[in-house]
């Protein structure tokens, strides 16, 4: 055929993929989600920004501290920091990071080595690479500043951190990615992730209950964990410097080694998945059991509820069956208890905060159930997908769609509260009855605040929940920083008032300025709802476009 | 006189500046089974979302069983069903409890809903993997669950747009005997395809969009003799099978200009 000439050569496709990624950034810059979007990628890119040339002068400074004060392995202090942000960064702030879906390659005649370099050098191009970069480079030259003759060796062996963290983070992802693929294995990382995530932040009350200088306990973790550390890339990073700032370049260089051998089974590992992917793999959704058929079962009846209509006690029962089936959701039914054990723990003149107030563990733990209540409230919609063009085509006033979503989630927070009543009196005591009284009048101000700012963003900016892609965003930008500043006036007032009425030792003037705000919160609630119906159909080209994609 | 159960005056929708659909006249009467043709991008789907409500009118009025559209949203879409071009399905429930789910908020009693529910599954061969979530069915599996869905209510009139895509020859068999008893009992069946055989077969009516305006409406025998008629007036080309009826893909090519001319082939396919 004329002008098909051979192979295409590999150099020409990566150029037409780097081109492809430079429009497909230029395209995403003309939102078409309107002015506030705008502005909250504007605000939120001048935050990461701050965070990336504020990280690096900071951690300019300690590298420059550190290595003149002879102390070059203490390096390790900033360097694990940076590893764990880097390697967690992209799954707890999914919301900041848009991925390349590389598979879309496959159809083209791309060689594996070629499909390999995209993936890492366009897959890599997210916050946390340009953060960790900037920071890497803040700790080169204050490494230099420092000792100027370390310079070369301090950039070359930060430079194989560097990318190690890089190859790492895609090793991570594509992994990931293949057990989220499947619906069972989804469910199960899912807990697996959410036991992490619990398990980092007992670190803290744990540090502050065992660590003491002084104590036994202390010094034995330290003497464990030096050695595990010392093994692991942040430390093999430090040691390697610090081994040439010592004047012992021999093992200076074995550290290197070493680090070129994480590098190497990492790379290994990243292209075990890579290959598969490259191949053509298929990870539908459809269960493995599927060929065998399950007896065939009498259909249920549809549940009915006192004083609501059949449309709303439909919906709540879907939302119901749709949390069911989540595994995370359900565990975050537990997630405050944690955090009460967490605030709890303390000893000696160190005790936790709850139990120097253990009357405040009620409400602690009501606040933090309705913190985790937001990702469910703030993108109404993300998992129903296409199932929004049932609601638009549907016979039904959208309020009543809304409304039963509502339900459906305070119905889970009434849950939640009973929960943490009880994990509460048993971790510390029964609240007061001012304390509780006071608290569920607070959840009267915050649930309707919460709800209407959520049932607007819901409309106003949608975002389809991907269950089985990994860091793909799960709320759009705009509705991450709308909460964040809901949260912080709703709990802001909150503690305020909390604190007035503890000054005055008032609980109940707490309960009745909740009481006024809970009547001003309803208010704007069901204000929302009352043009909900307007709003959707306003809004529904764009419902549809975002969440039938 | 019994009104149309579709009629549109100046149907309009722009996208900025494109104009997707332009100053659609449509008539289809009740009882009709309605093929709407096109080829792709000239307005078929924006068409069927206006009259679903899945997307509003730029400008233009809509008239369902001689209902006002936007006066009457609510009315209108209890007596209508639906299977939009994403199926509008909820993967997380089993295909038992989003029919159910559905029947009840078309307004059906908890009993019929699910009666309904298990006779839909039933005749629709879905009824033997209860436990199966939707996202887990096959995609003829959820174009069919789509359809029951959008027929549970007993609608009265049935948008469908495309709804035999990517469905296998056993599972269109089931969707063409279930559309055509709704025909059978008076439902109105509006349909969008690029299976023309199967639209030839199925409907009665058709109307051809294209570029976003309507240019041709009416039953296959007036289409065809629209057709003949511009070819012996030199409007079309005029070489026509003789002795044979033009089939509907003749009259579609010939009525869009799809046939390419020696000068549109494509110089390095040789």
């Amino acid at each position: 055929m004329a002008g098909l000439n051979g192979k295409p050569q590999a150099r020409m496709q990566l150029a037409a993929i780097a081109r492809v990624r430079g429009q497909l950034f230029v395209h995403s810059l003309r939102t078409t989600k309107g002015v506030l979007e705008l502005f909250s990628r504007i605000v939120i890119s001048l935050v990461i920004t701050a965070g990336g040339l504020g990280g690096a002068v900071g951690m300019g400074a300690a590298a420059w501290f550190f290595v003149s004060e002879g102390k070059t392995e203490w390096l390790a202090l900033m360097l694990w920091p940076l590893f764990l942000f880097w390697q967690f960064f992209p799954v707890m702030a999914s919301a900041f990071t848009e991925t390349l879906d590389t598979s879309n390659l496959l159809r083209f005649p791309l060689d594996y080595r070629s499909y390999v370099a995209v993936r890492l050098v366009y897959g890599a191009l997210d916050p946390s690479t340009v953060l960790g970069g900037l920071w890497l480079t803040g700790i080169t030259v204050g490494i230099s500043v420092a000792n100027l003759r370390l310079l070369p060796w301090a950039a070359l062996v930060l430079l194989v951190f560097g990318v190690l963290n890089v190859l790492l983070a895609q090793m991570i992802f594509a992994w990931v990615e293949r057990w989220l693929a499947q619906r069972r294995t989804r469910e199960i990382f899912a807990v697996l992730f959410f036991l992490a995530m619990i398990g980092f932040q007992l670190v803290g009350p744990v540090m502050n209950r065992y660590g003491r200088r002084s104590s036994p306990a202390l010094r034995k973790f330290s003497a464990e964990a030096s050695p595990v550390q010392r093994v692991l890339p942040p430390g093999i990073a430090a040691n390697a410097i610090a081994r040439v700032a010592n004047g012992r370049p021999g093992q200076g260089f074995v550290s290197l080694g070493l680090l070129g051998v994480y590098g190497v089974v990492i790379l290994r590992a990243l292209s075990v998945r890579l290959r598969a992917q490259y191949r053509g793999e298929n990870l539908s959704e459809v269960r493995r059991d599927a060929s065998g058929r399950d007896r065939k079962q009498g259909v249920r009846l549809g549940w009915e509820l006192p004083g609501l209509s059949g449309p709303v006690t439909a919906v709540l029962e879907k939302e119901f069956r749709y949390l069911s089936r989540s595994g995370p959701v359900l565990l975050t039914l537990i997630t405050p208890i944690f955090m009460l054990l967490i605030f709890g723990l303390g000893q000696g003149r160190d005790l936790g905060f709850l139990q120097r107030s253990p009357d405040l563990g009620f409400p602690a733990g009501v606040c933090y159930a309705l913190l985790l209540l937001t990702n469910l409230i703030y993108n109404n919609f993300g998992a129903d997908g296409g199932g929004i063009q049932f609601f638009l085509a549907s016979p039904v006033h959208f309020r009543k769609v809304v409304l039963g979503k509502n339900l459906a989630h305070m119905a889970v927070l009434a849950l939640e509260i009973c929960v943490v009543w009880i994990g509460a009196s048993l971790l510390f005591r029964p609240p007061s009855r001012a304390i509780a009284i006071a608290t569920v009048a607070g959840v009267l101000f915050a649930a309707p605040v919460n709800l209407a700012v959520g049932n607007w963003l819901s409309l106003y900016s949608p975002k389809r929940i991907e269950f089985g892609t990994f860091g793909r965003q799960r709320a759009s930008q705009l509705t991450v920083l709308i909460s964040f500043g809901v949260q912080i006036i709703v709990f802001g007032l909150g503690a305020a008032t909390m604190g007035l009425a503890r000054y005055y030792r008032e609980t109940w003037l707490a309960t009745g300025v909740f009481l006024v705000l809970a009547v001003v919160g309803f208010t704007g609630y069901s204000m929302v709802l009352k043009r909900v119906d307007r709003m959707a159909l306003a809004r529904r080209e764009r419902l549809t476009t975002e969440l039938c994609r | 006189m019994e009104a149309p159960a579709i009629a549109t005056e100046g149907l309009t929708r722009r996208f900025g500046e494109l104009v997707a659909v332009q100053d659609v006249n449509l008539r289809v009467a009740s009882g009709q089974f309605f093929g709407f043709l096109g080829p792709n991008g000239a307005g078929k789907s924006t068409t069927i979302k206006m009259l679903t409500g899945l997307l509003a009118p730029t400008s233009g009025t809509m008239q369902i069983l001689g209902l006002d559209f936007e006066k009457q949203m609510v009315e209108v879409k209890r007596q209508i069903g639906v299977v939009p071009e994403g199926m509008a399905l909820f993967g997380r429930l089993t295909g038992a409890e989003y029919l159910n789910f559905v029947g009840r908020m078309y307004g059906l009693d908890r009993e019929t809903a699910a009666k309904r529910t298990g006779e839909l599954l039933d005749f629709m061969q879905l009824a033997d993997q209860p436990k199966k979530l939707v996202t887990d069915y096959s995609h003829g599996m959820q174009k069919k669950l789509a359809l029951a869905a959008a027929v549970i209510h007993g609608p009265k009139i049935l948008f469908l747009d495309e709804p035999f895509e990517g469905v296998d020859a056993i599972a269109a068999g089931t969707l063409k005997a279930m559309l055509q008893r709704m025909i059978a009992r008076g439902a109105t069946i509006f349909l969008t395809s690029h299976v023309l055989e199967i639209v030839e077969r199925l409907c009665s009516h058709v109307a051809i969009i294209h570029r976003g305006q309507l240019v041709a409406q009416g039953s296959l025998e007036e289409l065809r003799a629209g057709v003949e008629a511009q070819a012996a007036s030199g409007l079309v080309p005029a070489e026509l099978p003789a002795a044979q009826k033009l089939t509907l893909e003749e009259i579609f090519l010939r009525t869009v200009g799809g046939s390419r001319t020696a000068e549109q082939e494509l110089s390095w396919l040789g």
